[in-house]
């Protein structure tokens, strides 16, 4: 196990922001932690690095516990805070030189990895640029590279993405999978539930400080009962046909906001079919249809009742 | 470790515009401004004659000793007076327009008539009241010695100076030297934006990159203690310029102890930068009120050590003494004054002691709070 | 209005900044109108105030007496142990500002005519001083009159001569003053404002400056229905407004602490003076705002630039006390003009064209430097449109 958390509590006053939260994390995965603003998540990943205090729980990093003097576990640890952490007076590349020295002593292998971080960044470019200067997303990749540079064994990545644009966010998505080909577990926190989905191996949702689901995406999609969601592009359909349409079998629930007709159907079962020949019989017109497997937006949706993205 | 630290940690500071101006440019720039405001104080060629006019009547013109002794005084480079002769009215109005600022009416007893008291008039009376006591003294002496008129004249013309001027130790008391002074211990305290800067980038509940630091398997101490090297280390070297700046520019006078003048701005530069550490560990997050509460000290602290006006720093030393000894500006603005100005070093070390001992605390508090690794809140 | 309400809205943001200098010059204010109300009680008076000095002797002699007794008139004793390190704290201290050492023999030595000192340590900067050198010289050189040219003269007949001549002091007649003394005071206060109001006007325009030269904002005011010319107006209005009513802010606090000279007509005249002077700093502001870019810059630009200028006008040191280079660097800054008009005004007595003049010149000067500013101003935003 590269981390093992217990029974993690850590109150705010009143508040709880972490309730009972229990997981564990093998090497070599990918590990989503997925929940809405103000979840818990950075609140974890801080009790994790020994930077908060907690009120119960236990929290072994590479089968040890953890303490803010555990060095040697520190050491293999690469971290991308969520909020930016850089020198404004240092350049691009003096930055990820300054923290990528505070883990690696011997300089040549320092360069090295500094050099590799800025290619996988894509800084060169900006290489003595002044944090000042950046844009948000290129102060994002510079944060990452940051983190990342000393190469290490868990590299806890807390919404890296936000303000990257989708070509870059594609390009650190690919680079993610590319450390955790190489070897690195990875932690990834976000919001945006395609990327978890796109990279995760394990997922797990956590909403109020409680791990609500835990699994591989298609294990939490198989928690669920809903299956294939249908979406009709129509505007000729009248009261009385709609009516009829959610009359027939397997429906969970059809809703009518012109144009698109949207159709949740029983898990397990192809509905598609179903549903055309009502339309062909009908003789209803219709753009656009398609038919989508359900997101983890939707088990968030069935477990919690409310939307993952507000 | 110390050294990688230490490097970049110099880069930023150096490369941080802001701060650098406050601690250095802004005390420069104000040494040049005292040094153009007051250069001029205590140097006798501010006073060129106070302007008087005399009522010249019938007897001012018969009073031959009298307009001689007035006209004596009102001649050469080192006069006294610049006189001018006028009728009583004429007189009223030059005193009405501020032209003069007294002018006489020769009688017995003298008169002088003024608009206001001031150390002008005081003067202008100061040769009246001379002038008729000596001639009162001269009168006596006829009165018995009849035959000695012309010896006692010519004796009036030997004036005698009975005063020399002594001073007490290295230096003479000066107040421009005082505000010199304050201002070098006020840019020491200034280093505490230093100070404030180390804390805020090693304590992870004020900022996230200090949370960075933190996860990094670096100690904490040590890596706060190599930052705090790269600020005392470049503010040192500020403090020595503007020291050099004020002593060889601007030719201030710090008395014969170079020496000590040295420890003393080093020891300042430490207290300023600890200081500095200090409030932004207590304060925490809000930037403004840090930086409010540095100002704050540190400007009021310059004006109760008199930089504004030396009055102040006496009144403060002698009716709330307690306030000298707790205001830092004031303990190293006496410091150097005493190494200046006294012959022993008792009072310097009481400065010093007491403003170590405050660095000292400040360090301990510093200590306890960095130490902590763990927080309750980010 | 929105251009308007946005300057104004600016504005308001950095009130805490800016009230720091009010705050400062309304402290300043007080501190010397009460200063100014303790001078008033002496003022009828000719100088009544005595410094505080030490006087040692080593010897006691009817001639030592009768010197201390000459200079109790001026003079505050003070006992202080004749020690050298209580000496010098007392100076350090200020407990006194003078000593005066009697060396033993000087009786003697003085008597027989032989040359001889008495020894002085003093503060240098006290006026009073050389005072206390006058009463002192006063007395032994009419001492010496009486010692060289009365033969067998004793001690004790020289201090009844002396005490005789002594008291025989010129009549001295203050004048009902037409002018009022508290104007000097007055004076200061207003002088003092060039340094709030410049630093007020300055900071609080160029807030406004940068916020407009921030580019989205700029792109969004090209796009919005307004015209160029009517935001430009509305910017004026909105930059007189502010100006306005720091300046009010600052009168009112003049007049409220000293009531007795709002009736004068020399307030009419500091009112005009500190007016033309507001435009002016406006204008200054407007420059600054021009040419610096960021509010750290803008901060460390108007700090210099305003202690600059006022340590080397007199708004803090007073003019006479300044060196003439300094003065005539000063020259080349309105606050110089500012100053001068304010302590001409406080002089002023008679209002005829001819004693006004120098006033309305330097009044006029401080206009153009106004003007100055703001073409300047206007050369280099062009520039930059350009560039
Ligand atoms: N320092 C703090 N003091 C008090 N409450 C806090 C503090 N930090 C976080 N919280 C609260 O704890 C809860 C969890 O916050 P946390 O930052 O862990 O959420 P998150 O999942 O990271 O959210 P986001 O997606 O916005 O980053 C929130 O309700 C937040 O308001
Ligand atoms: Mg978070």
């Amino acid at each position: 196990m590269v981390i093992k958390v217990k029974n993690l509590v850590k109150r705010y006053g009143d508040l709880i922001a972490l309730d009972h939260l229990s997981f564990s994390i093998k090497e070599g995965e990918i590990f989503g932690l997925l929940g809405p603003n103000g979840s818990g998540k950075t609140t974890a990943i801080n009790c994790i690095l020994s930077l908060l205090k907690y009120d119960k729980g236990e929290i072994e990093v590479f089968g040890e516990l953890m303490t803010p003097e555990a060095y040697h576990i520190k050491r293999d640890i690469g971290i991308v805070m969520q909020n930016v952490a850089v020198y404004n007076e240092l350049t691009v590349y003096e930055n990820i030189e300054y923290f990528c020295g505070l883990y690696v002593k011997d300089r040549n292998l320092k360069k090295k990895l500094v050099e590799e971080a800025m290619e996988f960044a894509d800084l060169n470019e900006f290489r003595n640029f002044r944090p000042k200067k950046l844009s948000g997303g290129l102060l994002r990749r510079l944060n990452i590279a940051c983190g990342i540079a000393h190469k290490p064994k868990l590299i806890i990545l807390d919404e890296p993405t936000v303000a990257v644009d989708p070509q870059s966010r594609n390009k650190i998505l690919e680079g993610i999978k590319e450390l955790n080909a190489k070897g690195a577990t990875i932690i990834y926190t976000s919001h945006y539930m395609e990327e978890v989905e796109q990279i995760c191996s394990r997922i797990m949702i956590i909403d109020k400080g409680k791990a609500i689901a835990t699994g591989t995406k298609e294990e939490l999609k198989a928690m669920i009962s809903l299956g294939e969601k249908i979406t009709v592009e129509s505007y000729d359909i009248s009261e009385e046909q709609f009516a009829r349409l959610r009359q027939l079998p397997n429906i969970v629930s059809a809703e009518y906001n012109d144009p698109l007709i949207e159709i949740k159907s029983i898990k397990g079962k192809n509905n598609l079919e179903n549903v055309l020949e009502f339309i062909k019989r009908e003789n209803i017109q219709f753009g656009k249809i398609y038919s989508e497997l359900p997101t983890l937006n939707d088990v968030f949706l069935e477990i919690t009742g409310k939307e993952l993205r507000d | 470790m110390f050294a990688h630290i230490f490097l970049n940690r110099l880069k930023c500071l150096l490369r941080d515009k802001e701060t650098i101006f406050w601690t250095f440019a802004f005390p420069l720039a104000l040494a040049l401004f005292f040094y153009l405001a007051l250069s001029n104080i205590g140097k006798g060629d501010a006073f060129q004659g106070i302007d008087i006019a005399v009522v010249n009547d019938s007897r001012y013109q018969e009073d031959q000793y009298f307009r001689t002794a007035l006209e004596e005084a009102s001649k050469g480079d080192d006069r006294l007076f610049n006189l001018t002769l006028a009728t009583g009215d004429e007189a009223k109005r030059l005193l009405d327009d501020n032209s003069i600022k007294g002018y006489i009416i020769d009688g017995t007893p003298m008169e002088l008539v003024v608009k206001e008291s001031g150390i002008h008039q005081s003067i202008i009376k100061s040769f009246l009241d001379n002038y008729s006591q000596t001639f009162g003294a001269v009168e006596t002496v006829l009165k018995s010695n009849p035959q000695k008129y012309q010896e006692v004249i010519e004796s009036l013309k030997d004036r005698k100076n009975y005063i020399k001027e002594v001073s007490g130790a290295g230096g003479k008391p000066d107040i421009v030297v005082n505000f010199f002074y304050t201002l070098i211990a006020m840019a020491c305290m200034y280093g505490s934006f230093f100070g404030m800067r180390e804390t805020t980038d090693i304590q992870a509940d004020i900022s996230p990159l200090a949370a960075r630091i933190n996860i990094a398997p670096v100690h904490k101490l040590k890596a706060f203690l190599s930052s705090m090297c790269a600020a005392l280390l470049i503010h040192f070297i500020e403090m020595l310029s503007l020291l050099a700046f004020v002593r060889y520019v601007l030719n201030i006078d710090f008395g014969p102890r170079a020496g000590l003048v040295l420890l003393t701005t080093i020891i300042g530069s430490i207290a300023g930068v600890f200081f500095g550490a200090f409030v932004s560990a207590v304060v925490k997050k809000s930037e403004g009120i840090k930086i409010a509460v540095l100002i704050g000290v540190s400007m009021l602290g310059s004006f109760l050590a008199g930089m504004m006006s030396t009055d102040i720093k006496y009144t403060i030393s002698r009716n709330a003494p307690i306030i000298s000894w707790i205001n830092p500006v004031n303990l190293l603005t006496d410091a150097f004054y005493s190494l200046y100005y006294l012959d022993n070093l008792y009072r310097y070390a009481l400065n010093i002691g007491v403003l170590s001992g405050f660095t000292v605390l400040f360090s301990a508090l510093i200590y306890l709070i960095v130490r902590r690794r763990k927080y309750a809140s980010l | 209005m929105p251009v308007y309400n946005l300057c104004i809205k600016i504005i308001k943001k950095n009130i805490p900044t800016l009230l720091i200098y009010i705050i400062v010059f309304l402290g300043v204010s007080i501190l010397v109108s009460s200063t100014a109300a303790n001078q008033q009680k002496a003022g009828n008076e000719f100088i009544s105030n005595k410094s505080n000095i030490a006087f040692i002797s080593e010897e006691d002699s009817p001639l030592i007496e009768g010197l201390k007794d000459e200079l109790s008139k001026v003079a505050n004793f003070i006992d202080i142990p004749d020690q050298k390190d209580a000496l010098q704290d007392a100076l350090f201290f200020r407990r006194v500002v003078y000593i005066l050492r009697v060396p033993e023999g000087f009786t003697q030595k003085f008597m027989t005519g032989e040359e001889i000192y008495l020894e002085k340590t003093m503060l240098p900067d006290s006026a009073s001083n050389a005072y206390i050198d006058l009463s002192v010289d006063k007395y032994l050189n009419t001492a010496k009159i009486y010692m060289e040219h009365m033969d067998n003269i004793t001690q004790e007949g020289l201090v009844a001569y002396l005490s005789a001549n002594l008291s025989e002091e010129a009549a001295v007649t203050v004048l009902p003053a037409q002018t009022n003394t508290d104007l000097y005071n007055i004076a200061y206060s207003y002088n003092y404002m060039a340094y709030s109001l410049s630093s007020v006007l300055i900071l609080g325009m160029s807030a406004i400056m940068l916020a407009f030269n921030n580019r989205d904002l700029k792109n969004r005011m090209a796009c919005s229905p307004i015209s160029e010319t009517k935001s430009n107006l509305q910017f004026i209005l909105a930059s007189l407004s502010f100006a306005g009513v720091t300046w009010l802010i600052q009168i009112i606090a003049c007049f409220i602490l000293d009531m007795n000279s709002v009736m004068t007509p020399n307030t009419v005249f500091f009112i005009i003076n500190s007016l033309v002077f507001t435009v002016c700093a406006t204008s200054m502001g407007f420059l600054f705002g021009s040419i610096v870019k960021g509010s750290g810059a803008i901060s460390a630009v108007t700090n210099v630039v305003v202690l600059g200028s006022c340590f080397i006008s007199g708004v803090f040191v007073p003019t006479e006390l300044l060196g003439k280079t300094t003065l005539k660097i000063a020259s080349f800054i309105p606050t110089y003009w500012f100053v001068s008009a304010n302590n001409q005004i406080a002089q002023l007595s008679q209002f005829d064209l001819f004693h006004i003049k120098p006033v309305i010149s330097n009044i006029a000067i401080i206009l153009c430097f106004a003007l100055a500013f703001f073409s300047l101003s206007l050369v280099i935003r062009k520039n930059k449109r350009y560039s």
